[in-house]
């Protein structure tokens, strides 16, 4: 297993509510009036859990609907391999030609290329917010159980012992987008898909700019 | 309202828009103006404490962890259990209530302990019981709390929570 971090992952925190709050705070003798909802903070959209997305979702229509293209390729069939500058998961058929999904990948910073296995498959798998999203929405829970409302979405791929997956949504508006941390997304309908065509052990290469 | 597949990312906070809209229009001049609104301007109705939670059963370091259907609730119990590692921390506040965070809004507040209807418990800020803000408790005791958002966006998204307290 290799794997290239493109550029540093950014550190993110939040910004410095704590002494700000509390010194607002310090008149106060019961509890606070609700604040007016147009200074509140628009939250990140990066892994927004519950939202609620169902299985049979799929990305119908443009280029990151599922379809087979040509693709060139020197790697056997049965192969999975991610170009993220473009948004797409390819899994090689052989005869130059490949099965293409449109993608979500990491946001600037957080991609990253290499070559792993599939080393577990989830159903409706449970997702656990990374330390770094528990800083900037310190109300999430620190796991959410599996279901329609969660980020992981239908299924997941885990990819060799790393921390990164392809999996559902809940979001398949962010399909073609860069906003994970890392980690591959796919329109559920499209991740069920791709989970019964792929199985433990598959070979899975991540460039980030397509070459052959 | 809840969020669907295809809701424009700038559509997120419509909810909380509306509320606001909805219940702060006599006090606040339309929901435009933004800079101009002040909480101190909205009358605090002050729902009374409920007689049989005192806010010293939320104090505490707690693990949390979250549900959406029934058949998870076990498994999500235990893994509330295993999140002291890294706890959420409810403290009093300098008034009758505690500190924590609402939905969707990475500031901490001062909430307060509120009776509801039927003997409902809620959590929320100075506002009536029952509020869209407010958290409901459905169970409270010693080692383990269970609450759950009022707003029905907030509840679809995020479960019934369970706090697990550590130590």
């Amino acid at each position: 297993m290799s794997i290239t971090i493109h550029t540093t992952l950014r550190g993110l925190f939040v910004s410095g509510f704590g002494l700000a709050s509390l010194l607002a705070l310090s008149g106060a003798t019961s509890a606070q009036p609700r604040p007016p909802a147009a200074i509140q903070e628009t939250m990140d959209i990066g892994d927004e859990p519950g939202r609620v997305s169902t299985e049979e979702a799929t990305i119908t229509d443009g280029p990151y609907a599922r379809q087979m293209v040509l693709f060139r390729s020197s790697e056997a069939p049965g192969t999975v391999v991610i170009h993220s500058a473009e948004r797409f998961l390819y899994v090689v058929q052989g005869n130059g030609r490949a099965l293409r999904y449109g993608i979500g990948v990491g946001r600037e910073g957080f991609t990253w290329s290499g070559q792993v296995k599939v080393s577990r498959k989830a159903e409706w798998p449970d997702w656990r917010p990374p330390p770094e999203m528990l800083q900037r929405q310190p109300y999430l829970p620190r796991f959410m159980a599996g279901g329609p409302g969660n980020p992981m979405g239908a299924r997941a791929l885990y990819l060799g012992s790393t921390v990164f997956r392809i999996h559902g949504t809940n979001q398949p508006e962010t399909i073609g987008q860069a906003i994970s941390s890392g980690c591959f997304r796919l329109a559920n309908g499209d991740i069920a898909d791709l989970y019964d065509r792929v199985p433990v052990g598959t070979k899975v290469v991540i460039r980030h700019k397509a070459t052959l | 309202m809840t969020p669907r597949a295809g809701t424009p990312r700038n559509m997120k906070r419509f909810p909380l828009a509306a509320l606001a809209c909805g219940l702060l229009p006599l006090v606040l001049a339309g929901c435009g103006g933004g800079a101009s609104m002040s909480s101190s301007d909205a009358p605090a109705a002050r729902a009374p404490a409920p007689a049989g939670v005192s806010r010293d059963a939320l104090v505490g370091r707690w693990g949390i962890a979250s549900f959406h259907t029934e058949k998870d609730r076990k498994r999500t119990e235990a893994e509330a259990r295993a999140q002291c590692k890294q706890p959420y921390t409810i403290t009093k506040g300098p008034g009758d209530g505690v500190m924590m965070h609402v939905a969707d809004d990475p500031k901490p507040y001062e909430l307060r302990l509120k009776a509801g209807s039927g003997g409902r418990t809620y959590l929320g800020f100075e506002a009536p019981a029952g509020d869209p803000q407010d958290r409901e408790l459905l169970s409270v005791k010693p080692k383990e709390l269970v609450m759950r958002f009022v707003d029905p966006d907030a509840h679809a998204r995020y479960g019934t929570f369970i706090y697990s307290r550590c130590g």
